[in-house]
């Protein structure tokens, strides 16, 4: 598979900060992986999605050694918190949504297409004609993930993006990621919520410190997480379970 | 009120460039007037501009509470403390020339102020990006302007809901005037910091979405212009500049 990004031996160190965020992490994300990012808070998993597409340090500021080659012609992200990224000039959902194609110059039927398509997938369509600033927390977050997709990205980044959403719409956002990778996006994904990210990634990813401590296969990688350690602790076999109810019924049994 | 208020007056449908050029004629002809009849007399157009916009009460409201404390000062620096002649009202006199001053001054400024509020309210931002992208106008500069038009009802949205936390939390905004200025410091903090944390991930997301492009950006849907409305730009343009003739002559004769 073609790989979207490329990182080798890369340190990121933030402006003014006097310990590494980024401590030699090498890797590569190809199209149609889902890679989820694990690791304790400050780990470097938001860290890693800016670097990954970017953004750090050209926007971000700091030094980054080592070398990093994005193949992505386009790059998406997407931050837990939906307010930030609105552009606070649209008045519908559906300019909002077209924001994007629509700073790259792209005809104007064609910007419409590609918003429509979006909201489509996400599930928004029936919302083209609200104001965005009168949306809830969940229904904003799918605006701005389909903001990201109408810019038809070849890496999508996503920082925690069902932080704002409830249980149902958390799944719904996690169950859309497998069609898109398997369409050729590449998805990154830092998130808390092992469980449902375990469900669709297929690939993981464990910072500690900012270093790689872990990288393979979700089952394989992630007991090493707090579910994994339980299961361990709780004597059950490998492969580990990776959410708490798989854990609890395989203790049932 | 500060911001856009949405409507279906004339001046919400006319073009942006036309409430933008009405409200830049009232500010260029308020200095080129130096009588206190005719800058009374811009007031008054101030005002007449706002009931066409439909935001009358609004826009007097907020322009008097806004001219109020400056009306206040000029009244006491000119009126009382201004040169011979003096009138005698009771016990106080009053300087004439002074009170002639301060009302041509205090009158500049409320027309001007009316005058831009009533922009404000009619001119919506997303129009204005619309219609400033439609004739080229490179992205940044249409942001600047824009977000400038959004600020103050974001910061005013976001100051009641700090209010509203802080006030959960315990934070008593009556009592004494030293009290009141206490509580300043839990309400502006949070909002200054928030708002900064808040820029930065939204210029992270709006590079993402090819604001920083540069390239020329599709106008979606640019509003409406017509012969008649550029007539009137051209005319007012011209009005200005022969208010200017005309106070220029007037000085040097």
């Amino acid at each position: 598979m073609t790989p979207r990004v490329s990182l080798a031996g890369v340190t990121f160190t933030y402006p003014g900060a006097d310990r590494v965020a980024l401590r030699g992490v090498s890797l590569e994300i190809a199209a149609g992986e889902i890679v989820v990012v694990a690791g304790a808070a400050g780990a470097g998993a938001s860290t890693l999605l800016l670097v990954a597409t970017g953004l750090a340090p050209r926007l971000v500021g700091g030094t980054l050694a080592g070398s990093r080659t994005i193949e992505a012609r386009r790059c998406g992200i997407v931050f837990a918190r939906p307010w930030t990224q609105l552009t606070g000039l649209c008045s519908t959902v559906a300019d909002e949504v077209s924001f994007g194609p629509a700073c790259a110059g792209r005809p104007r039927a064609e910007v419409t297409e590609l918003a429509a398509r979006a909201m489509q997938q996400l599930g928004i369509a029936h919302l083209a004609l609200r104001d965005p600033a009168h949306l809830s927390g969940g229904e904003l977050q799918r605006v701005v993930v389909a903001a990201a997709l109408a810019l038809q990205p070849e890496l999508l980044a996503l920082d925690d993006p069902a932080a704002e959403l409830d249980p149902a719409a958390a799944d719904a956002l996690y169950r859309m990621l497998p069609p898109l990778a398997a369409a050729g996006l590449a998805i990154l994904l830092a998130t808390p919520d092992i469980e449902r990210a375990a469900r669709v990634a297929t690939r993981a990813l464990v910072l500690e410190e900012g270093a790689l401590v872990a990288d393979g296969p979700p089952a394989v990688v992630l007991p090493a997480t707090e579910v994994g350690v339980l299961a361990r602790a709780a004597g059950c076999p490998a492969p580990y379970p990776l959410d708490v109810p798989a854990l609890l019924a395989r203790i049932a049994r | 009120m500060i911001g856009y208020i949405a409507g279906r007056s004339p001046l919400h449908r006319a073009h942006p460039y036309t409430t933008l050029a009405l409200a830049g004629a009232v500010l260029f002809a308020a200095f080129a007037m130096t009588e206190p009849a005719t800058v009374w007399l811009l007031v008054l157009a101030g005002a007449a501009l706002a009931a066409t916009g439909g935001v009358l009460r609004s826009s007097v409201r907020t322009a008097l509470v806004l001219s109020l404390p400056i009306w206040a000062l000029l009244f006491v620096l000119y009126g009382l403390l201004g040169a011979a002649p003096r009138v005698a009202l009771g016990p106080v006199s009053f300087s004439a020339p002074g009170i002639a001053r301060a009302l041509v001054l205090g009158g500049r400024v409320t027309a001007i102020v009316l005058g831009f509020l009533t922009a404000l309210a009619t001119t919506s931002p997303h129009r204005l990006v619309e219609a400033m992208t439609a004739r080229g106008v490179p992205f940044g500069r249409t942001f600047l302007l824009a977000s400038t038009l959004t600020v103050l009802p974001r910061m005013r949205e976001r100051a009641a809901r700090i209010l509203e936390a802080q006030q959960c939390r315990g934070l008593r905004l009556g009592g004494s005037v030293l009290a009141r200025v206490r509580a300043l410091g839990p309400l502006a903090l949070p909002l200054i910091l928030g708002a900064l944390a808040e820029v930065d991930e939204q210029v992270l997301a709006l590079d993402v979405r090819g604001a920083a492009a540069g390239g020329p950006r599709t106008a979606l849907d640019p509003p409406p212009d017509s012969r008649p409305q550029r007539a009137l730009r051209w005319g007012l343009l011209l009005l200005v500049a022969a208010a200017y003739a005309w106070k220029f002559r007037r000085m040097r004769g």
